[in-house]
C-alpha cells in the first residue's frame, strides 16, 4: 500500500533575543516568568519591536541549507494567526509568509521556510502559564510528501536535525527545541494530521501508529477522513483533536504594527558568503579533495567541528591516514569517554604530529592510540605524552636483538615453523614483543621473524 | 483658564505661578465640576508631588522641557504607569498599567503633569462619548448635547478648562470629531509620526495618538513634544525631532488651500454656511482657494468600518479572560460587541475576498484621490463632522451614529494628518473647521489653523 508523508518541523533558532522584544531567550534556565516584558506577555498597547534581525538571517541560513531559494525583493508579510489558547498571551502568533521556497534535501523537495515565534508554555494540571519561551524565534520548515515510510521519515529527520545543528544557529534539538507534526496518507485515504510530536523518535512512532490504525480502518472497509490528531507521548498512540480545533479557521490578517519584511539580495548574498557548508555538500567535497572514501568522509562531516579538526589536519599530514584515524580510532576515543567534537581541547597541530609519528612508524597504531586518548584527557605535545606514558620508542637495533633473542630461545618453535606449522610464528612475536615490553609493532615483528628464519 | 498656553507657560516659567499651584486649581475645578462633566475617570494622586518636583527644577535653574508645569489629561486607552487604563470599559476595569506608553514618557520628559486619565467612548468604538462604562460625558460647549468621541473625556476636559492639554487618539476621527464639537483645537498627526508604544488599539493601521489643546499653540506644542521616530517601534516614518510652535505666524500669503463640493453633499447646510464663512476669512487672509473633486469620499465609511472591526477582533483577542478577569464579549457594551462579531465574520477564510480585501482596495483609492488632491493644494478645508451633535440619551441609529465619521474617515485611511478649529456657531453650538494636510504637512495644516484663530 503506498504511503506518503509529509513534515512540517518547527526548530527554535539560537538567538540571545526573543523575535519582537528585547528579553533574553534562555526560558529554561530562569524561574517561571522572569524573562518576560510588556511586548511578550502582550500587555494592552504593548507594540512590537521590529523583528530580531539575528534570527531572520538565521531563517535565511538555514532556509539556504535546505537547498530553498530565497524571496528576494517581495513584500513578505508577518501574519496575525489566530487561536485562543493560555499559552498564546495576544490571543494571535506571528508567522511570516514563505521567506524561501522550493528546495531539496536528500531527496525529499522542501515546499518552504517560514519565521514563526514560540508561544509560552502551559501547564494543564496546575493551571499555569509560563511566558518565558514566549517569543522564542522559530523557523518552520515544510516539506512535499514525499516521504514513503516512517523509517524514511526518521531518516530524513536525523539528517534534517544534524543539518540544522550544523549551522549552529538552532537550539539543540534535546529539550524540546524541535517540534513537528506529520502529515501521512495511505493510498485510498484522507489525510491526517499529526501534531504535539517533540522528538524524532516521537514522529517515528506516532507514523508507525498511523499507518497500522489507517490500514486496519481501510481494510475493515471504513473512511480515513481528512483531520487533525494530537501524539500522546506517554502512550505512544494518536487521539484526535477535538472538532473545533480541526475546524479552526485563524483568520490571518497581516500584522499592521510590523512592516512586511523585505530580503534584498544584498543580505542574502552575505549571508550566504558567511554560511557554514551543508554537511552533505561538504561529504562531498572532503572525499573529492582529499581522495578519501565516503564512509569516512561520512563520519568526518557529522559534526561541524570534527570536520573542521579534520580539514585543519589534513594540511598538515597524510589526509588519507588523517581519515581513518578520524573515522576509527578518534571516533572511538570520543565516544568512549562520551565526548563530542566540539569538547576536543587538543589543537590540529597536536593531533597532526601523532599522525606523522605514526606515519613515519616512530609509534605504533596502538601506542598512538594510547597517545590519543591521554591527548584528550590533557591536551599536549605527543612526544611528551610518549615520554609521560613510558613509550619510549624502540631502536631498530634493540628490535633486531630481541628478534635475534627470540630465536634463539626457542629452538623447538624455530624447528616447528621450519616444519611448516605457521602458528609457530605468532608465538615467537609473543616472545619478542615481550622482550621489548610490547614497544614493538607486530606487524614490523612478523615480517623480520619471517625473514630472519627463511636463511 | 482664559489664557493662551504660550502664556501660561510663561507665567510658570517666571515663577509667578507655580506648578503646583497650576495643579491645585485644576484639581479644585475638576472637583466641582467633574460631577457633571464626567470627563476625567480616574485621578493621578502623585500630580502634585509630580509638580513640586517641576518647581524645584525651575527655581534651581534646572532644564525643564517644553510642557513646563502644565496639566495633562490622557484618555483611557493609554498607558500611564500606576494608573488604570480602562478604555472605559469593564473589561479592564482593574488593569493598572505597568509601564509608560511612549508618549507619556515623552510628557513627562517635556515637564507636564499628568492629572489623571480621561473619558471615553468604549475601547474607541463611539462618536459620542455616551457608551462608557464609566458613564456618558458631557459637553462643556453645548450643555445638553453629546461631546463627540470617542475622545470624549479629552475634549470636554479641555472645554471646560479642568487641565492645560490633554492626548487623545484618532482612528477614525476621534480627536476631531469631539474637538468639532466642544470647540476646541485636535489634532490627529499623520500616521506613524507620533509612537502608538502603550496606546491599546482599535484599528492599528489607522491609530494615531495626538493632543487637543485650548489652542493651537498649545496643540503644536503638545505634538512637537509626542512627535518622532521611537527606534522600538516598527511601523513609523524616519521623522527625528519636528519643531511647529515657533513657525506658526508666518502668514497665509502662497498658501494653497482646497475645498470640495463633495464636502457639502454630505454636510447639513446651517454646519456648511460656517465652513464657507471660514474659507471666505482664510481667502481674505491672503490664501488661494483652489476647488478640488473628491467623489469617492463616501465610500470611505464602509471600507472603514471593515477595516477598523477586523483589525479590532484581532486587537481583542488578548482579552480572553484569562489574565484581566473578564472576557471581551461577556461584558462590553454592544457597539464593541457589534464590531467584534463583523470583524470574525468578515475575517473568515472564505470572505477574505469579499469584504476585507476590497475594503483594502477602496482604501487605496481614497488614499490616490487624496494625494492627487494634495498635490495641487497644501491643505484641504472643511467641515469635521456631517451634523450637529444630537441630545445625549436621544436614540439615534448605528448607520446614524456612523454617519458622524463619514468627513474624518478619509484622512485615516490615507495617513495624512488632519487639525480642527473652531470656526463659528449655529444655535450656540461649536462648529470646527477640519484643515487636512499632507504626509508630514503639519506645519502648513497648523499655521492655516492658527491664522483662523488669530482672526478670529
Amino acid at each position: 500500500m503506498k504511503v506518503k508523508i509529509g513534515l512540517e518541523v518547527h526548530q527554535q533558532m539560537a538567538t540571545e533575543r526573543k523575535m519582537y522584544c528585547d528579553c533574553p531567550t534562555n526560558y529554561q534556565d530562569v524561574p517561571p516568568n522572569t524573562n518576560v516584558c510588556p511586548i511578550c506577555t502582550g500587555m494592552p498597547g504593548s507594540k512590537p519591536l521590529p523583528p530580531n534581525e539575528r534570527a531572520v538571517e538565521a531563517a535565511i541560513e538555514i532556509a539556504l541549507m535546505v537547498g530553498c531559494k530565497v524571496l528576494t525583493c517581495q513584500t513578505i508579510y508577518i501574519q496575525r494567526k489566530h487561536y485562543d489558547y493560555p499559552d498564546l498571551p495576544s490571543g494571535y502568533q506571528r508567522t511570516s509568509l514563505p521567506i524561501a521556497k522550493n528546495g531539496k534535501l536528500y531527496g525529499v523537495r522542501i515546499r518552504e521556510v517560514h519565521l514563526e515565534e514560540d508561544p509560552g508554555q502551559y501547564d494543564p494540571t496546575a493551571g499555569t502559564v509560563d511566558y518565558n519561551r514566549s517569543g522564542v524565534p522559530l523557523v518552520e520548515i515544510v516539506t512535499e510528501p514525499d516521504m514513503k515510510s516512517p523509517e524514511e521519515a526518521r531518516k530524513f529527520l536525523r539528517t534534517l536535525t544534524r543539518l540544522l545543528e550544523y549551522t549552529g544557529k538552532v537550539r539543540p534539538e534535546a529539550g524540546g527545541a524541535m517540534r513537528t507534526d506529520v502529515n501521512i496518507s495511505l493510498e485510498g485515504g484522507g489525510r491526517v494530521e499529526v501534531k504535539n510530536i517533540n522528538s524524532v523518535k516521537g514522529a517515528y512512532r506516532a507514523l508507525k501508529y498511523e499507518i497500522i490504525r489507517q490500514r486496519e480502518r481501510l481494510r475493515r472497509g471504513g473512511a480515513v477522513v481528512r483531520e487533525t490528531r494530537a501524539y500522546l507521548e506517554s502512550q505512544m498512540v494518536t487521539v484526535p483533536m477535538r472538532a473545533k480545533e480541526t475546524e479552526e479557521d485563524y483568520r490571518y490578517i497581516p500584522d499592521p504594527d510590523i512592516f512586511p519584511l523585505i530580503l534584498d539580495k544584498v543580505r542574502v548574498d552575505a549571508v550566504k558568503a558567511k554560511m557554514v557548508e551543508a554537511p552533505h555538500l561538504r561529504e562531498a567535497r572532503l572525499v573529492k579533495q582529499y581522495r578519501i572514501p565516503k564512509a569516512s568522509a561520512n563520519v568526518i562531516v557529522s559534526e561541524r567541528e570534527l570536520a573542521d579538526l579534520y580539514e585543519a589536519v589534513a594540511r598538515e599530514v597524510d589526509p588519507k591516514l588523517a581519515a581513518t584515524w578520524f573515522r576509527t580510532k578518534l571516533k572511538k576515543v570520543l565516544n568512549y569517554m562520551k565526548l563530542s567534537a566540539a569538547d576536543i581541547k587538543f589543537t590540529p597541530t597536536q593531533l597532526a604530529s601523532l599522525l606523522g609519528m605514526v606515519k613515519r612508524k616512530r609509534v605504533t597504531p596502538e601506542q598512538g592510540e594510547l597517545v590519543l586518548r591521554e591527548m584528550v584527557k590533557e591536551p599536549a605535545d605527543p612526544e611528551k605524552l610518549l615520554l609521560r606514558l613510558g613509550l619510549i620508542p624502540l631502536k631498530k637495533s634493540e628490535l633486531l636483538a630481541a628478534v635475534a633473542g627470540a630465536i634463539k630461545e626457542n629452538p623447538n618453535a624455530v624447528k616447528d615453523y621450519r616444519a611448516g606449522r605457521k602458528e609457530a610464528l605468532n608465538f615467537l612475536a609473543g616472545k619478542v614483543m615481550k622482550l621489548t615490553r610490547g614497544r614493538a609493532d607486530p606487524r614490523e615483528v612478523s615480517k623480520l621473524l619471517r625473514l630472519k628464519l627463511k636463511k | 483658564m482664559g489664557r493662551g498656553t504660550l502664556e501660561k507657560l510663561a507665567t510658570i516659567r517666571r515663577g509667578e505661578l507655580s506648578a503646583v499651584e497650576n495643579v491645585q486649581r485644576a484639581l479644585e475645578r475638576i472637583g466641582k465640576q467633574n460631577k457633571k462633566i464626567n470627563a476625567f475617570i480616574e485621578l493621578n494622586p502623585k500630580a502634585l508631588a509630580e509638580a513640586d518636583a517641576i518647581d524645584r527644577m525651575l527655581k534651581q535653574g534646572e532644564h525643564v522641557g517644553k510642557l513646563a508645569g502644565l496639566t495633562i489629561g490622557v484618555k483611557s486607552n493609554i498607558n500611564v504607569e500606576g494608573l488604570r487604563a480602562t478604555c472605559a470599559s469593564r473589561t479592564l476595569e482593574n488593569y493598572v498599567s505597568t509601564y509608560d506608553a511612549e508618549v507619556v514618557k515623552r510628557i513627562r520628559a517635556g515637564g507636564g503633569v499628568i492629572i489623571g486619565m480621561n473619558n471615553m467612548d468604549e475601547f474607541a468604538c463611539g462618536s459620542s462619548g455616551e457608551t462608557s462604562a464609566f458613564g456618558p460625558t458631557a459637553n462643556p460647549a453645548a450643555p445638553g448635547r453629546i461631546p463627540g468621541g470617542s475622545s470624549s473625556g479629552p475634549a470636554a476636559a479641555i472645554a471646560a478648562g479642568f487641565c492645560d492639554l490633554c492626548i487623545g487618539s484618532d482612528t477614525g476621527g476621534s480627536i476631531r470629531n469631539p474637538a468639532s464639537h466642544c470647540g476646541v483645537v485636535g489634532v490627529k498627526p499623520t500616521y506613524g509620526l507620533v509612537p502608538r508604544q502603550g496606546l491599546i488599539d482599535l484599528g492599528m493601521s489607522l491609530d494615531q495618538i495626538g493632543p487637543i489643546a485650548h489652542d493651537v499653540s498649545g496643540a503644536a506644542l503638545m505634538l512637537e513634544t509626542i512627535a518622532g521616530k521611537n527606534p522600538n517601534e516598527c511601523v513609523m516614518l524616519n521623522v527625528e525631532k519636528v519643531t511647529y510652535a515657533d513657525k506658526l505666524d508666518d502668514g497665509l500669503k502662497g498658501m494653497r488651500i482646497g475645498v470640495s463640493p463633495n464636502f457639502a453633499e454630505l454636510t447639513d447646510p446651517a454646519l456648511m454656511r460656517v465652513v464657507d464663512g471660514a474659507v471666505e476669512k482664510l481667502r481674505d487672509l491672503g490664501a488661494e482657494i483652489i476647488e478640488v473633486e473628491l467623489p469617492n469620499i463616501e465610500k470611505a465609511l464602509s471600507a472603514y468600518y471593515l477595516i477598523v472591526s477586523v483589525e479590532f477582533f484581532s486587537a481583542t483577542r488578548k482579552f480572553d479572560g484569562r489574565k484581566y478577569g473578564r472576557r471581551i464579549e461577556e461584558v462590553c457594551g454592544e457597539e464593541v460587541l457589534r464590531r467584534i462579531l463583523r470583524g470574525k465574520y468578515i475575517s473568515q477564510k472564505e470572505y477574505r475576498g469579499k469584504y476585507y480585501q476590497r475594503a483594502l482596495q477602496v482604501r487605496t483609492l481614497i488614499k490616490q484621490e487624496l494625494m492627487a488632491a494634495l498635490q495641487r493644494t497644501d491643505v484641504i478645508v472643511g467641515p469635521t463632522v456631517p451634523k450637529l451633535p444630537h441630545r445625549i440619551g436621544e436614540k439615534i441609529s448605528v448607520s446614524a451614529m456612523y454617519a458622524y465619521d463619514y468627513l474624518t474617515i478619509p484622512a485615516n485611511l490615507a495617513g495624512i494628518c488632519g487639525g480642527v478649529i473652531k470656526a463659528g456657531e449655529v444655535n450656540g453650538i461649536p462648529v470646527g473647521l477640519q484643515v487636512q494636510g499632507k504626509v508630514l504637512g503639519e506645519l502648513e495644516m497648523l499655521r492655516v489653523m492658527w491664522a483662523l484663530e488669530a482672526a478670529a
